[in-house]
């Protein structure tokens, strides 16, 4: 008569209690753990711990970002702007350091900035009531075209030692990159954030069933813009991160990267349209797809068929949400 | 009274008139993962009756109407329609046998027209260039609302219908394809008094068609009203199969739930305390307007009406959901101002709506995590939430209400309508409200919740809450509430002062008739505090 919800509910942890199913977390382990044992048979070493730190260097700046998508893909929505903003937050930092503003103030705006276009989101997702697939692929193209106008597609690349070090230096006899703590505490705390507090709990809320949200006596626009504020926040931190470690600021950067960062949150067991999934399902995502888009690169495959990896799995991660989600009990 | 508890056997089936059958199970069952959700039923349903089936939920009513509408098949026994074994391998089998459903929870689309959605999932008369033919779907349309006696517009989108419109669409679907078997699932649960008299006149001319109407509801007094027969299911077996002449309400219940129940409701009289909250002249511009009345601590106030009459749009403005446009709200005597559900809750004002899957709860989510999402202030320190004082809430809640559950971490979606009631009236009380609006508080629940649930209600005016009931059900109204207020195209047309109610008067109201004597100044003479 009422219609019952059998089993392992969702993909991953839906809030609390229902952590990532053991099947899919394990899963995508073997998966892990299968695709670096054939890069190692290819290229011998590559699965020392040397080499798997040092490539953690490409994937700092999309992992930040995955963590963020997290929070806005379980509340139901999507940010189709996320490299966009960061080209326009680099952009922004470099050419007001440019300007003569000392870096650390530079930074500031840039964060700022990345807060701003975020807010900007939120609040035409909240208010206005647009569909954020509509709202953010506007702003993919506004922020973009403002990273080239302002910067008239110059870089900027005079930044100081001490700037680049966040991006291109190692510690712990040169074997753990600088970055690689910023990801990891990002991760903790979100984590927490996301699972641990009321507000994380809002965020599966809105997610699962808005309009029972609302009758909860909990304000859904003022949740939403602090969501895509917080994805704002993280994407200027990832400006940061990669302006450091390619020493430039240019309008083109990170071209596309909002297709593997999306791709990554939903392999991790996100649930696309909202209400489940979770901080630990996503770094695995980002694991398995970082690693297997390097691999390839790694062992000669043309960065074309990297993207098309990308977008297969994309569709895989979906495809296995499903599935996971249908298991019998 | 003396064979309750005991299934009787085919004996019963012996004492049928000799009519058509149009349907029989013999024998059947359904088994779910080795328990058996139905068992060895034999029961006949006959062309030109109303049969009611009849049980709390699990009983396994709805497991015996999908062996018959071919959702399962069954794992023992057989189903014959007019005297043939058949099986049923899906509901369009069903359907091509002449065995319809009205599901209840309509499936319509909202925003088709009304003869799309009739040929929904049909086979569409195509004209010569092979496109839709909807001249022809238009012009059977018609028919069958013309058959059912009903003037529609049958290119009105669904969104733009009444609640008991959107069911003769339902029924009309059903009709339109022939159908000699209509099974109904609780059809009036969305309907109003008078929407629900207008179907049981629609029932009759089925009946006298010859169509075999199976009805199931949790409703003792319509099912008295409208069936010919009555069978009743606890447990997945058949209890009892027999005309409805004759048989005591009392029993009925008995035989449903299966203990005897010294009596429905009962409620406590007190004396009410000070006014909590007053409306004057509280309005929300073309919905309702005008609306003043008092609901003092330890009251309960019913508030009657038909659907769309605007009832749960005052408790929404009242709550802050959907806020007022006009008028004042006081509460313990001060003006408040509330325009966002945040600030009701934070004058002490819980609003219980009355769709509970899609306003109240998130079914999948677990449900402790349910019940204290209203809440989360009260279980949290420095935004981080308190899982022990979570569980501790929740577990008192359950021990409280007798929720029945294997865990409170189970998904409220795993609980029976009943017990998801009971979660969404917990929810309601952690906030600590001191004025509670119940929107359809009993909806969709079985008599043994109900129960439960009226004593809830109960035991809240008993401890000073002030308390408001929106409710279609006119029984429940009856037997609770202190004063009953009726609100007719978003007005109050009255207002009546129990515990001796005037039934017609008050179904006047809602219908928007007012005392004849007294025509030129009763237009909403309940609109007095």
């Amino acid at each position: 008569m009422s219609p019952t919800i059998v089993g392992p509910l969702t993909p991953t942890e839906a809030p609390r209690r229902r952590r990532p199913s053991l099947t899919r977390t394990m899963v995508l382990f073997l998966l892990l753990l299968a695709e670096l044992t054939v890069f190692n048979l290819l290229l011998p070493g590559y699965m020392s711990p040397g080499s798997l730190l040092d490539t953690s260097r490409t994937f700092v700046e999309t992992g930040i970002l995955a963590l963020g998508m997290t929070f806005v893909i379980i509340s139901g929505g999507i940010d189709l702007s996320v490299a966009s903003l960061l080209a326009l937050v680099s952009v922004v930092m470099g050419l007001s350091f440019q300007a003569g503003l000392p870096l650390p103030a530079a930074m500031l705006l840039g964060l700022a900035t990345g807060i701003g276009g975020g807010l900007l989101n939120g609040a035409a997702v909240a208010y206005l009531g647009l569909h954020p697939f509509v709202v953010t692929l506007a702003t993919m193209a506004i922020y973009r075209g403002a990273a080239y106008a302002i910067s008239n597609a110059a870089a900027v690349s005079d930044f100081p030692p001490w700037f680049t070090t966040i991006g291109q230096s190692y510690f712990i006899n040169g074997l753990v990159p600088t970055q690689l703590p910023i990801l990891l505490v990002a991760a903790i705390a979100l984590w927490l954030l996301l699972s641990r507090t009321s507000f994380g709990r809002r965020v599966y809320s809105v997610g699962a069933n808005e309009l029972a949200t609302r009758f909860s006596g909990v304000s859904v626009e003022r949740t939403k813009l602090a969501i895509y504020g917080l994805m704002g926040g993280l994407v200027a931190v990832a400006a940061i991160i990669q302006t450091a470690r390619l020493s430039t600021a240019r309008a083109n950067a990170s071209m596309g990267l909002e297709l593997p960062v999306i791709a990554m949150v939903v392999l991790g067991g996100t649930r696309i349209t909202g209400g489940a999934g979770g901080i630990l399902g996503t770094l695995l995502g980002v694991l398995v797809l970082a690693y297997l888009q390097d691999g390839l690169a790694s062992v000669g495959v043309r960065n074309d068929w990297g993207l098309v990896v990308v977008g297969a799995f994309l569709i895989l991660g979906v495809l296995a949400n499903e599935l996971f989600r249908k298991s019998p009990r | 009274m003396q064979d309750i508890g005991e299934p009787i056997s085919c004996a019963a089936a012996a004492d049928f008139k000799p009519t058509i059958a149009a349907c029989r199970l013999i024998g059947a069952g359904k088994r779910f993962f080795g328990t058996w959700a139905v068992r060895h039923v034999d029961l006949e349903f006959r062309a030109g009756e109303v049969h009611a089936v009849m049980g709390e939920n699990g009983a396994g009513k709805s497991t015996l109407m999908k062996m018959l509408h071919g959702v399962h098949l069954p794992d023992e026994g057989q189903v014959e329609v007019f005297g043939r074994l058949v099986t049923l391998t899906s509901p369009r089998a069903a359907e091509a046998e002449g065995i319809a459903m009205v599901p209840q929870e309509l499936d319509l689309f909202p925003d088709l027209s009304i003869v799309e959605n009739l040929f929904v999932g049909r086979k569409r008369p195509r004209t010569r260039l092979g496109t839709f033919d909807w001249a022809t779907m238009r012009r059977s349309a018609l028919s069958a609302f013309a058959r059912l006696d009903i003037a529609i517009d049958v290119d009105a989108p669904i969104r733009s219908l009444s609640g008991a419109n959107a069911q003769m669409v339902e029924i009309a679907r059903a009709l339109m394809h022939d159908a000699r078997i209509v099974i109904m699932d609780e059809p009036t649960a969305a309907l109003t008094e008078r929407e629900a008299q207008r179907l049981f006149g629609i029932l009759g001319e089925l009946k006298r068609r010859g169509v075999a109407i199976i009805y199931i509801s949790h409703r003792l007094d319509e099912v008295f009203q409208i069936a010919d027969y009555i069978t009743v299911m606890r447990d997945g077996e058949r209890i009892h199969t027999g005309p409805t002449s004759g048989l005591e309400m009392t029993t009925l219940i008995q035989m449903m739930i299966g203990r005897p129940l010294s009596k429905l409701f009962h409620r406590t009289r007190h004396p009410a305390g000070d006014t909590m909250l007053e409306l004057r002249s509280l309005s929300r511009r073309g919905v309702f307007g005008d609306i003043s009345f008092t609901v003092r601590r330890g009251e309960i106030v019913g508030m009657s009406g038909l659907i769309g009459a605007g009832r749960s749009e005052v408790a929404q403005a009242i709550f802050g959901i959907a806020p007022a446009t006009d008028g004042q709200i006081l509460i313990a005597g001060h003006p408040v101002s509330i325009a966002t559900s945040r600030q009701g809750i934070g004058h002490g004002i819980i609003y219980v709506p009355e769709e509970r899957r899609s306003q109240g709860l998130v079914l999948e989510y677990a449900i402790d995590w349910n019940m204290t999402f209203s809440a989360l202030d009260r279980i949290s320190r420095g935004g981080f939430v308190s899982r022990r004082r979570e569980k501790q809430i929740a577990e008192r809640f359950r021990g409280l209400f007798s929720i029945r559950c294997n865990s409170i971490g189970a998904p409220v979606g795993s609980l029976s309508g009943g017990n998801q009631q009971k979660v969404l009236l917990a929810k309601a009380l952690v906030v600590e409200p001191d004025i509670i609006l119940l929107d359809e508080p009993t909806r969709g629940v079985d008599v043994g919740a109900k129960a439960e649930i009226y004593r809830i209600i109960d035991d809240l005016a008993a401890a000073g809450k002030a308390v408001l009931v929106v409710s279609s059900e006119m029984n429940e109204l009856l037997s609770m509430a202190d004063r009953i207020l009726v609100m007719h195209r978003g007005r109050l047309t009255g207002s009546f002062e129990g515990p001796d109610f005037p039934v017609a008067a008050i179904g006047a109201a809602a219908a928007g008739i007012v005392a004849e004597h007294n025509e030129d100044v009763t237009l909403h003479p309940g609109a007095v505090v």
